[in-house]
């Protein structure tokens, strides 16, 4: 089912969190809210859930206006960061509760659960406790709750952020199969950007309560459409020289100077953008070429990680295949691959 | 760290603190079945004596009716107590409530300052309303005076509860009154536990209420029943009685707070924390 | 829309609200209003009649009002009416005998009764006996004295019968000053500012606060580090032990001090045996009993600091305790440097609460000494109680005694005001989260 934001806005003791947000996420769909601490994340997903209401706009499933109605009439699944079991009831009886709550018959609930639990992996569990249970499993067994009466939307708030590194990758690619198997319309809210990358269709980018960019992950990256998205993405992360555009079509700042990208090579002379230059398009190949002291190295197993200071005092990172090359304090003249370079303008929107 | 030898000392001086408690504890248990002679403390012979008024009536008159009837008293306001604590504590913790904040303060209030002093107040409504010396109204004064603390308590442990639990309730369907019955309440039983044992024990030692709320009427409670029989003025005046009237009375008492003394500590103590 | 937001809330706490407005609120408000009144065990509750008392009139006598009204009113009138007449006939008359009266008196008045027996005396069926015909002849007379009057209308017309011809303002204070019920005055704060009782009353008050307070603290305070610096059995028969005067019901409790201070009782034995004075320790001296009242609350309140102080002490860190020991601290240091400074909240808490509870409780007190020798132990909360519901003489004085109580709610409201900011009641607010 379509899922449809429409201009909502949420206030809270008269400060507005969110203005104004537009969202679609399309039927099937997994889309991933992506964002820093504290942007609105949550409460987004706490609107579209019926735990928050919405001051302004509205919220559609289908066709369906479901602003103002509350979250029993919304049937909406929600899976949350703690996974909020009962800790009273059983596994069976936790994900048996909203099925009980809807009065089904027993036998129907009992041919429901189990057949969850299969899907989730949890099927011998079912007589124990969430006590009793380890945070995968925990996670396994919210996951079908929230399933288990073929909600119309999905929702997971940080889902896999109490896991550990394993677990979480594990996790990870189980939640993308149950929900491409079950097909259900899914927001996963996360600020992880991997997590989003790798688990999700399309990343809609959030910051200060406003959506940024709603993109495919690669586009997203590749084509950020601002200085913030382009910060955002990309571990470790971009870097931005500030500067301006020199008369030849390329750029010129603190003693650096660099090609524009070819398509970009008709921008006007003194106009001042910033310049994103991503780790991995510094190093062996490229177009144009910098030379600089190498002041930090970070090795980071498969990869090493530099830091080189170019003569103004401007700092560039370049992430390499490892090997024993260069040292700290060693003088380097590294490629750049200047087509790949992302260029955003005084407000930070790309060029 | 602990270097037992010098903490000699110290427990001399809390065994001398603690002489009076002691000594008078002590002598409840032993009284009860010994006889001293006059001008002494000590006793010197083993009796069961004092403990005939259990099975004969003549000696204080019937103990088992009062027996009964605080039996009563204190289920009806435990259970008084633990139904309005625990939806009031509720409705203060989660829901939307006009001047909550009001509201709390005046629980908290109300709860700082026993309001035992408004008595005289108390007892003019209950003539107004006809329950002067009637049971049921001093079972209800007593409930409404716990209930601030109840009150404060249960939102105590309320506030515990993760709200997320209660979110989870609401998607699955479940209506807010459901979700506190079914999914919240389970959560907070130890602090039931807890407020009943409180409310039990309270219950069980009120004096002044059924004493003046209820002078003249025909039911009395073991309070007020110990209370007539150690009065030096009465005929039976005799402190062996007296103790083991008094220790039957505390026997349950006792009895709570061998089984569970860890949470009894934990709300005459912690409990009240504002 | 915004009530049916509260609709779910208010339901939960209607019960609460429901019992907390009948007996905490209602009783407040009564209370505040009987203090402005002179009700008492004589004036009634509900509202009161019109009575002219002999008492009555010899105050209005000394008030002034002319002598010669004030007579007029205590005389007996004898006047042969229909209804003198019904009595009379009820009253087991010989019936040919109100016959006569009927027939030949009706109607008329004497306001000497000599006169109307003669007038009696003269008829064809009077009584033989004279007891019989005074029996009769009383049954007409009627006086406005210790007559109860519904209404202040109906005590105007009475007395205005008897008075035909007394100025407005003469009736006006007759009428005023017959009224049994209670009324409306200030009379109750103005006698408590100016009797010296009060002031004796505050400082046995504050002594009594503050003594039973240092007590509870500092008691509380060694038992609490005491017994954490000792094994766990020893520590655990301590707080055992200092719990049981929490939870023994009152009156067992006072019972068993009344044993242990009493003629008799187990010090007074001791003493004895010793040689040193020995008396009733609870009443006998006042300081003995201000020591006992001081104990006897002191060790409740000593038991209920000690779990707080105790549960504090566990959760400081243990690494600090071994880093102290380590830097050469004793342990006097320990306790003066590491330990005391992190109770200052619990000791702030127990002042506070155990203030307002020692403020507004009597009961312990009023099981011992009972204020006495005297008055010598009575305290605010203890007087305002026996002022108003427990007074020796049955002369319940529920006006004076609520005035009294204001007074300490007003008092301890405040303090619980101040004490809300003190532990920053706001942190204890939080928003429902679920917004539907
Ligand atoms: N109940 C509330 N009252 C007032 N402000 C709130 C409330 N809930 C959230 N906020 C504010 O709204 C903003 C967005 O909060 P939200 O929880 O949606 O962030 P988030 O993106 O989920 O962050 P995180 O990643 O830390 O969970 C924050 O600035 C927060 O302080
Ligand atoms: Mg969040």
């Amino acid at each position: 089912m379509r899922l449809t934001i429409c201009d909502f806005t949420k206030t809270f003791d008269r400060t507005t969190v969110i203005k104004d947000m537009n969202l679609v996420v399309e039927d099937g769909e997994m889309l991933a809210l992506l964002g820093p601490s504290g942007c609105g994340k949550s409460t987004t997903l706490f609107a579209v859930a019926g735990i928050h209401r919405v001051d302004g706009g509205a919220i559609l499933f289908g066709k369906r206006d479901v602003s103002h109605l509350p979250s029993q009439k919304r049937n909406v699944g929600v899976v949350f960061q703690n996974y909020a079991l009962y800790p009273h009831m059983t596994v069976f009886d936790n994900i048996a509760f909203p099925l009980t709550i809807r009065r089904e018959g027993k036998a129907d609930i009992d041919r429901k659960v189990r057949a969850i639990a299969e899907l989730a992996h949890i099927g011998d569990l079912l007589a124990r406790r969430p006590s009793q249970l380890s945070g995968g499993q925990q996670q396994r067994v919210a996951l079908a709750r929230a399933l288990v009466r073929q909600p119309d939307v999905l929702l997971l708030d940080e889902p896999l952020a109490n896991l550990d590194a394993r677990l979480r990758l594990e996790m990870r690619s189980e939640i993308r199969r149950i929900q491409m198997e079950t097909g259900i319309t899914s927001i996963l809210v996360t600020h992880d950007q991997v997590e989003a990358m790798s688990m999700c269709d399309r990343i809609a980018i959030m910051d200060q309560g406003a959506i940024r960019q709603v993109a495919t992950p690669s586009e997203m990256y590749r084509q950020p459409a601002s200085r913030f998205v382009a910060g955002f993405l990309g571990n470790p992360p971009i870097v931005f020289l500030d500067g301006e555009v020199t008369g030849d079509g390329g750029f010129a700042s603190r003693g650096v100077s660099l090609p524009l990208p070819g398509r970009l090579r008709h921008l006007e002379a003194g106009r001042p953008i910033s310049l994103g230059i991503r780790p991995e398009h510094v190093g062996t190949s490229g177009g144009a070429r910098v030379s600089g002291q190498v002041v930090f190295v970070e090795p980071q197993g498969r990869e090493t990680l530099f830091d080189i200071e170019l003569e103004g005092g401007a700092i560039l990172r370049s992430i390499q295949p490892a090997g024993d090359d260069a040292r700290v304090g060693d003088r380097v003249d590294w490629a750049v691959d200047s087509d790949r370079l992302l260029v955003f303008d005084r407000h930070g929107n790309a060029v | 760290m602990r270097r037992t030898l010098s903490l000699w000392p110290l427990a001399l001086l809390l065994a001398l603190a603690s002489a009076p408690i002691a000594i008078m504890y002590l002598f409840l248990l032993v009284d009860t079945v010994t006889n001293a002679p006059p001008g002494s403390a000590i006793p010197n012979a083993l009796t069961l004596a004092h403990w005939r008024f259990l099975v004969d009536p003549r000696v204080t008159g019937d103990v088992w009716r009062p027996t009964v009837t605080t039996l009563l008293f204190t289920a009806s306001i435990v259970a008084i107590v633990l139904v309005v604590s625990s939806t009031g504590g509720y409705a203060l913790s989660r829901l939307n409530v006009p001047f909550r904040r009001f509201l709390l303060a005046g629980v908290l209030v109300m709860h700082a300052f026993p309001l035992v002093t408004l008595i005289i107040g108390v007892f003019l409504v209950l003539q107004f309303v006809g329950l002067y010396n009637t049971l049921t109204g001093v079972i209800l004064v007593k409930a409404a005076l716990m209930l601030p603390f109840g009150i404060w308590i249960m939102k105590g442990f309320y506030d515990t509860v993760p709200w997320e639990i209660e979110m989870a309730g609401v998607q699955d369907g479940a209506s807010r009154f459901t979700v506190w019955r079914r999914l919240v309440l389970p959560q907070v039983k130890p602090g039931l536990f807890a407020l009943a044992l409180f409310a039990a024990i309270d219950a069980w030692g009120e004096y002044m209420l059924p004493r003046i709320l209820a002078p003249s009427s025909d039911f009395q409670v073991l309070s007020t029943y110990l209370n007539a029989v150690s009065d030096p003025d009465s005929t039976t005046y005799n402190f062996n009685l007296f103790k083991s009237v008094g220790l039957f009375y505390m026997l349950p008492i006792l009895a709570l707070y061998a089984i569970f003394r860890e949470r009894l500590t934990n709300i005459f103590g912690g409990g009240t924390k504002g | 829309m915004p009530f049916q937001r509260y609709l779910l809330g208010l339901g939960f706490l209607s019960p609460a609200l429901l019992v907390l407005a009948g007996l905490f609120l209602m009783p407040v408000a009564l209370t505040g209003i009987i203090a402005f009144t002179n009700m008492s065990i004589s004036t009634g509750v509900s509202g009161g009649a019109h009575v002219i008392t002999g008492n009555l009139l010899t105050g209005l006598r000394d008030d002034g009002v002319e002598p010669a009204a004030l007579d007029r009113l205590a005389e007996t009138v004898f006047e042969v009416t229909p209804e003198a007449l019904a009595r009379a006939r009820a009253a087991g008359v010989d019936p040919a005998f109100v016959a006569d009266i009927e027939e030949r008196l009706v109607g008329r008045r004497f306001t000497d009764g000599r006169a109307f027996e003669r007038e009696l005396k003269g008829l064809p069926h009077r009584p033989r006996a004279i007891r019989d015909l005074k029996v009769a002849a009383d049954l007409f007379g009627a006086s406005i004295l210790n007559t109860r009057f519904a209404d202040a209308a109906a005590a105007r017309q009475a007395v205005v019968g008897v008075l035909p011809d007394a100025p407005e303002a003469t009736v006006d204070r007759i009428v005023a000053a017959s009224y049994t019920g209670w009324q409306w005055t200030t009379g109750n704060f103005a006698r408590l500012l100016s009797s010296p009782d009060t002031l004796r009353l505050i400082v046995n008050t504050v002594f009594y606060v503050a003594a039973t307070l240092s007590f509870t603290v500092f008691v509380g305070l060694f038992l609490a580090i005491g017994t954490f610096y000792l094994p766990p059995a020893t520590a655990g028969v301590f707080s055992v032990l200092w719990l049981l005067p929490r939870l023994t019901p009152v009156v067992l409790y006072a019972v068993m001090w009344k044993w242990f201070t009493w003629e008799g009782g187990f010090v007074y034995t001791a003493a004895e045996a010793l040689g040193l004075p020995a008396f009733n320790y609870m009443k006998g001296s006042v300081p003995t009993a201000w020591t006992i009242v001081i104990l006897v609350n002191g060790f409740i309140g000593a038991s209920f600091s000690m779990i707080l102080f105790s549960s504090a002490l566990k959760a400081i860190p243990i690494q600090q305790l071994w880093a102290s020991e380590v830097d050469g601290a004793s342990r006097w240091q320990q306790v003066r440097y590491i330990v005391l400074p992190q109770l200052r909240w619990p000791i702030l808490f127990v002042v506070s609460y155990q203030t307002l509870s020692l403020l507004s409780s009597y009961q312990e007190i009023w099981l011992t000494t009972n204020g006495g020798p005297g008055r010598t132990t009575s305290v605010w909360a203890l007087e305002s109680f026996n002022t108003a519901l427990n007074n020796y003489t049955g002369d319940l004085q529920y006006g004076l005694g609520a005035a009294m109580a204001v007074m300490l709610v007003v008092v301890g409201v405040t303090l619980s005001v101040i004490y809300l900011r003190l532990f920053r009641f706001d942190d204890l607010v939080g928003r429902p989260k679920i917004e539907f």
